[in-house]
């Protein structure tokens, strides 16, 4: 990635409040921001669980097929 | 939004479990979470219709979710709509046959940003409203004990 690719991505999460960051001199210093993803991880993560409860049943569903294929 | 899991079993098999109704109500809804089907009619195939009307308990009202097919290609592919609300996600499901075992792969495509924030916001799975949220926070609930 080029450099001013980089800087592109950079611009795009300090917009989204990812990052902080702060320019000394030359070098440019990226933190976290106040917007960590709290939100959006917990969206995801009850979106797993939702999906690997329906994928225990159909594990189930399928377990029966397979006995019924072999009395 | 993706999600995997391979199943110990062949594709035919699960996609007959995703396919036919009789086999979608017993996993669908997990047990657990005490919503159960009123009705689940699904006609699978492409430009074919489903309606899944649910209910628990807590809630007065039946809750349906529909939408319809765009794709189906037996028995490793099936692309629906969730039309529940107008900017409802794509849904794309695939089945791999690996040796006896099938690799399933879902993938969930939200039309705008704007949709997926909404979708986040409301707790939603489904970009849906409120009471599509009250159903989320049943499964999870469920899902968690």
């Amino acid at each position: 990635m080029t450099l001013t690719g980089i800087k592109k991505h950079v611009a795009v999460l300090e917009a989204a409040g990812l990052v902080t960051t702060e320019k000394v001199g030359r070098v440019r210093t990226c933190r976290l921001g106040q917007c960590r993803l709290e939100d959006e991880a917990a969206w995801i993560e009850s979106y797993r669980r939702l999906w690997v409860a329906r994928f225990d049943e159909l594990d189930r569903i399928i377990e029966e097929w397979k006995v019924s294929q072999h009395p | 939004m993706v999600v995997t899991r391979l199943f110990d079993g062949p594709a035919q098999v699960v996609f007959e479990a995703w396919t036919k109704p009789e086999l979608l109500t017993r996993w669908w809804m997990p047990k657990s979470c005490g919503v159960s089907f009123v009705s689940c009619d699904a006609d699978v195939r492409t430009g074919g219709v489903y309606r899944f009307v649910f209910s628990h308990p807590a809630s007065a009202q039946p809750m349906a979710f529909f939408g319809r097919y765009v794709e189906v290609i037996p028995p490793s592919r099936i692309v629906w709509t969730n039309e529940e609300s107008s900017d409802g996600a794509v849904s794309t499901v695939t089945f791999e046959g690996q040796g006896g075992q099938t690799l399933l792969v879902l993938h969930e495509l939200y039309p705008s940003e704007q949709a997926l924030d909404e979708a986040i916001a409301s707790g939603s799975t489904s970009g849906a409203g409120e009471q599509f949220a009250q159903l989320d926070e049943l499964l999870v609930v469920a899902a968690v004990s």
